[in-house]
């Protein structure tokens, strides 16, 4: 039977603590980030001009089909080589955010496809601008709908933050590895990762519950 | 820029490129047996099982896969085999156990989908419930599915570059030892994020034109699931 020792996790909380802050310092910004980038290339992908869209569309479908973590050695690797010095950490954030942004560009999508057409086209005939219609007609049905899937998507970037370990940020990954390895104890450290992971996620989830309870609209129900 | 590097190292990439391929077509096998059962369990109305189905879907789900890939090829093949994992075989492991439970999620929603007047027929036709599953749920689901199973499928492939981590000579990690050879990140990087490229989006157009086949859907629905 393996000698589960709880004294080496003990020992190194307020190591990985470090690292927990600087995965929710990543996470969180980058959430927002990813949030006014799906904001702005949804916004071009549904209203905007044929070259806009097509660079908005270019965007979502290259960031799409390739794995995050060539996106974040790319980012890592070749930004200086055009003069572009940051550190590891603002890579880690630019990669994420530009990760995530093209996932919740496309779960608004889906959002503001689930509104009924006529509803723009009533608010065109009121004369407001396309601007207008998307801030004030489109967008604040469309955030009832989407609430749950953007929440995964806040949920995955907190996943996803884990790889920045790979471009040399100290995040909690890191830390749970190197304190494996240092102490050859892989059982414990991996399980507590693991533990610590879940309940980072598992409160995203529940505060999407919360909002989504908070921003039902009596006697209605949202679409599917 | 050195494009040379590209053809001179061309069959080394492709070799990892056929790396990358056999590792998800192995655990995309492995992944969709193993997440049918866990999907069924879930839809099952014995109590333990569809709590065991819960309490593994969900606790795999909130844990980064890099998390298991490590965990897996370090901690507990070694441990239980008492010697060193293959890379292959640890990658393989970590990438079933991770999509495994995105699949049974997938398969729920999918078993879930089937309206409740297509369970009522059959009831009426003196089906039993195993009956009822095989000819009149699975069939109308595995069809709803299918979209929602080819997009975790294209993340399969893309989440096989993090097999390149603890050393499997897969297309991501045979691109890093050219570049640490060469030093030319940039046009190495392009190329593998390109080939990558041409597969997910090829997929994920594929299955595009699966979805707008009318194939047993007698009304146009959203895809159930989503992509990563």
């Amino acid at each position: 039977m393996y000698n589960f020792d709880t004294s080496v996790i003990l020992e190194s909380i307020p190591f990985l603590i470090e690292g927990i802050k600087i995965t929710l310092f990543i996470s969180v910004i980058s959430s927002i980030c990813a949030f006014l980038i799906g904001l702005i290339t949804v916004f071009f992908r549904t209203m905007g001009s044929k070259p806009l869209k097509f660079i908005a569309v270019s965007y979502v479908e290259i960031i799409r089909n390739t794995p995050l973590l060539i996106q974040l050695y790319f980012i890592y690797k070749s930004l200086p080589a055009i003069g572009l010095m940051l550190p590891p950490i603002g890579c880690g954030i630019l990669a994420l955010s530009l990760y995530t942004g093209a996932f919740i560009s496309e779960v608004l999508r889906a959002g503001i496809n689930s509104v009924a057409s006529e509803q723009y086209q009533a608010s065109i005939s009121l004369g407001l601008s396309k601007f207008q219609t998307f801030r004030l007609v489109i967008f604040p049905q469309a955030i009832r709908i989407i609430i749950p899937p953007l929440g995964s998507q806040f949920i995955n970037a907190i996943k996803n933050s884990s790889l920045v370990s790979f471009i040399s940020v100290t995040d909690l990954f890191y830390r749970v590895y190197k304190g494996a390895v240092d102490d050859f104890r892989f059982f414990e450290f991996f399980i507590t990762g693991a533990l610590i992971y879940m309940v980072l996620t598992g409160t995203v989830a529940l505060l999407t519950n919360i909002f989504e309870n908070q921003f039902k609209i009596q006697g209605r129900t949202a679409k599917a | 820029m050195h494009w040379t590097d590209i053809a001179e190292n061309y069959d080394f990439l492709m070799k990892g490129l056929f790396i990358t391929l056999k590792l998800a077509m192995v655990s995309v096998s492995g992944s969709l047996i193993i997440g049918i059962i866990l999907g069924v369990l879930r839809y099952s109305k014995l109590f333990l099982l569809s709590w065991f189905a819960v309490a593994y879907i969900e606790s795999v789900r909130s844990i980064p896969l890099i998390l298991f890939i490590v965990f897996i090829h370090f901690g507990a093949l070694p441990y239980l085999t008492g010697e060193p994992s293959s890379f292959f075989v640890s990658a393989c492991v970590a990438f079933i156990i991770f999509t495994s439970a995105y699949i049974a999620e997938i398969i729920r929603s999918g078993l879930n989908s089937v309206e409740k007047g297509h369970i009522d027929a059959a009831k009426s036709l003196g089906l039993n419930r195993m009956q009822r599953l095989t000819y009149i749920i699975l069939p109308l689901a595995v069809s709803r599915m299918t979209p929602a199973l080819v997009s975790q499928f294209i993340s399969l492939i893309k989440d096989t570059s993090l097999a390149s981590t603890i050393g499997l000579i897969e297309l991501t990690r045979s691109g890093e030892i050219i570049y640490e050879r060469t030093y030319h990140e940039t046009e190495i990087l392009i190329f593998i994020a390109f080939v990558y490229f041409v597969i997910c989006f090829g997929l994920s157009k594929l299955s595009a034109l699966w979805e707008t086949k009318p194939y047993m859907c007698t009304e146009h629905r959203e895809p159930v699931g989503a992509n990563q």
